[in-house]
């Protein structure tokens, strides 16, 4: 079909088939005009706008891929050292030894021998999911000591949240080492190899060297975030009598401060929220109840102690190392 | 083209990179040459002298070495972000070559578009920002909204 002979020639010619790479013309063909070729760039257009674009492989299936080296270069990278065993483990996902006993029935191979000789990561993901969660606990306790539990829960939610976990794992070249079935990678498998690599961390090089690369790679994604933006509260106004009758303060009272425009399509008010007749926190809106559940935000940001100018989180390198610095992987 | 007609970008790191530990962006590089071609003389003399290193100083970065017959000879960087940049090394030396891998290296793997401003904050006010109410002394006696027939 004259379709299929101008695919192989174009394929011969062109060579843009699964290569990232452009191959040059070789030596056998001629140099000249070649009349097939407007043809054969309009049919393989036409093609393309009829199937759309042809669906992402694997890196691991495109050229230049050594796992091995992947790995320890996924090590040093990081600056930790990894039990490259247990690393190796964490990649693989139950969907991939699935996919592959699957394959290997379905080529008909005994499973004496050729026995799939791969453990899968559950444990080491359900450990890493663990000590992460206490980890970022811990943390967000010693950080915002007046933060009552619910807030600290939310906090550590939205940082384990798949939409986070997957958006670090994307950007830390995780995908491209992870073993599983589909491709792309979904989320949620996606987010378990992260907690399985943080579980072999954990098992190589100890609970502090772990706690210190979720702080670098997890905690840091809390810069530039409001803490109502991951901890929806309904009723501000209500949380924030509770906390001040819990610290025994008079409960506020909300004055208008500032008033502009009241007549007009933006109308602002500011209201200001006193106790004992001293101002706790002031916040605008366009009506006066959004103006006093805002200053409401405002007196629970400040109380506790989640304001945009308070002193930012400490990532100082190494802080409080007791053992020596084994084996530094630095350039 | 105007910046308005190309795209452009705010400064932004991957990752909040540098915050924690600085993490070199840079996944592997493929170094795409000729075992006989003259445009490719450069890329072999780097590959004789300089590329292991190359490699023993980055140790994060993957190096893939690959003789092909092109006309073209090439360095693929794929970056953390998933973002790949080829450069052409066509008759450049040894010394041009590990030069611009000593850039790729350093580079982020953002696009290298116009950047809309030298600088970020994510804090951009310590003691607050200004707005028009700032600083302006409370009027005398309790504010109440104005009503609309008072006119």
């Amino acid at each position: 079909m004259a379709s299929g002979y101008l695919l192989n020639r174009g394929a011969l010619t062109l060579g843009i088939h699964c290569q990232r790479v452009c191959r040059d013309i070789s030596l056998s063909q001629v140099r000249e005009k070649k009349r097939w070729m407007k043809a054969y760039t309009y049919l393989m257009a036409k093609k393309l706008k009829l199937e759309g674009p042809p669906p992402p492989t694997p890196r691991s299936q495109q050229p230049h891929w050594d796992y091995h080296a992947e790995i320890q270069a996924f090590t040093h990278r990081l600056h930790e050292n990894f039990s490259l065993e247990l690393l190796k483990t964490a990649f693989i996902n139950p969907c991939y030894l699935q996919m592959e006993q699957e394959k290997r029935k379905g080529l008909g191979v005994e499973s004496e021998t050729a026995a799939l000789v791969l453990k899968d990561n559950m444990q080491l993901s359900k450990k890493g999911s663990a000590f992460a969660e206490s980890f970022l606990i811990d943390w967000c306790r010693a950080s915002f000591p007046s933060l009552p539990a619910i807030g600290v829960e939310s906090i550590v939610g939205h940082l384990t949240s798949p939409a986070v976990l997957t958006y670090v794992a994307r950007n830390l070249g995780i995908e491209d080492l992870t073993m599983s079935a589909e491709f792309p990678v979904p989320d949620d498998v996606l987010c378990s190899t992260f907690m399985a690599v943080i579980g072999a961390l954990q098992e190589s090089s100890g609970a502090e060297r772990t706690g210190l690369f979720l702080r670098d790679f997890l905690v840091t994604q809390l810069i530039g975030k409001d803490l109502f933006d991951m901890w929806t509260v309904v009723n501000p106004m209500g949380l924030l009598v509770e906390e001040l009758t819990k610290r025994k303060t008079p409960l506020p009272e909300p004055r208008l401060i500032r008033s502009a425009g009241a007549s007009t399509v933006l109308p602002l008010y500011f209201v200001g929220l006193y106790s004992d007749k001293k101002l706790l926190a002031q916040g605008p809106g366009e009506t006066l109840a959004a103006a006093e559940e805002e200053a409401a935000r405002v007196a629970l940001r400040k109380l506790y102690g989640y304001t945009e100018n308070r002193r930012p989180f400490d990532f100082s390198p190494q802080q409080q190392q007791q053992q020596p610095f084994i084996q530094s992987a630095s350039n | 083209m105007t910046s308005r007609g190309t795209p452009s970008r705010f400064l932004r790191s991957v990752l909040q990179n540098g915050v924690g530990r600085y993490v070199c962006q840079l996944k592997r590089i493929s170094i795409v040459f000729s075992k006989k071609a003259q445009s490719s003389l450069g890329a072999r003399d780097f590959i004789e002298e300089g590329v292991v290193d190359y490699a023993n100083k980055n140790p994060g970065t993957v190096v893939y070495v690959s003789p092909q017959p092109c006309r073209v000879p090439k360095i693929v960087a794929e970056y953390l972000n998933g973002n790949v940049r080829e450069e052409t090394i066509t008759s450049k030396t040894s010394q041009q070559i590990s030069e611009l891998l000593t850039k790729l290296t350093n580079q982020s793997g953002l696009e290298i578009i116009r950047i809309r401003k030298p600088f970020h904050t994510d804090s951009p006010s310590i003691q607050g920002l200004w707005h028009p109410f700032t600083n302006r002394p409370l009027s005398i006696g309790p504010i109440r909204p104005q009503k609309p027939d008072s006119q």
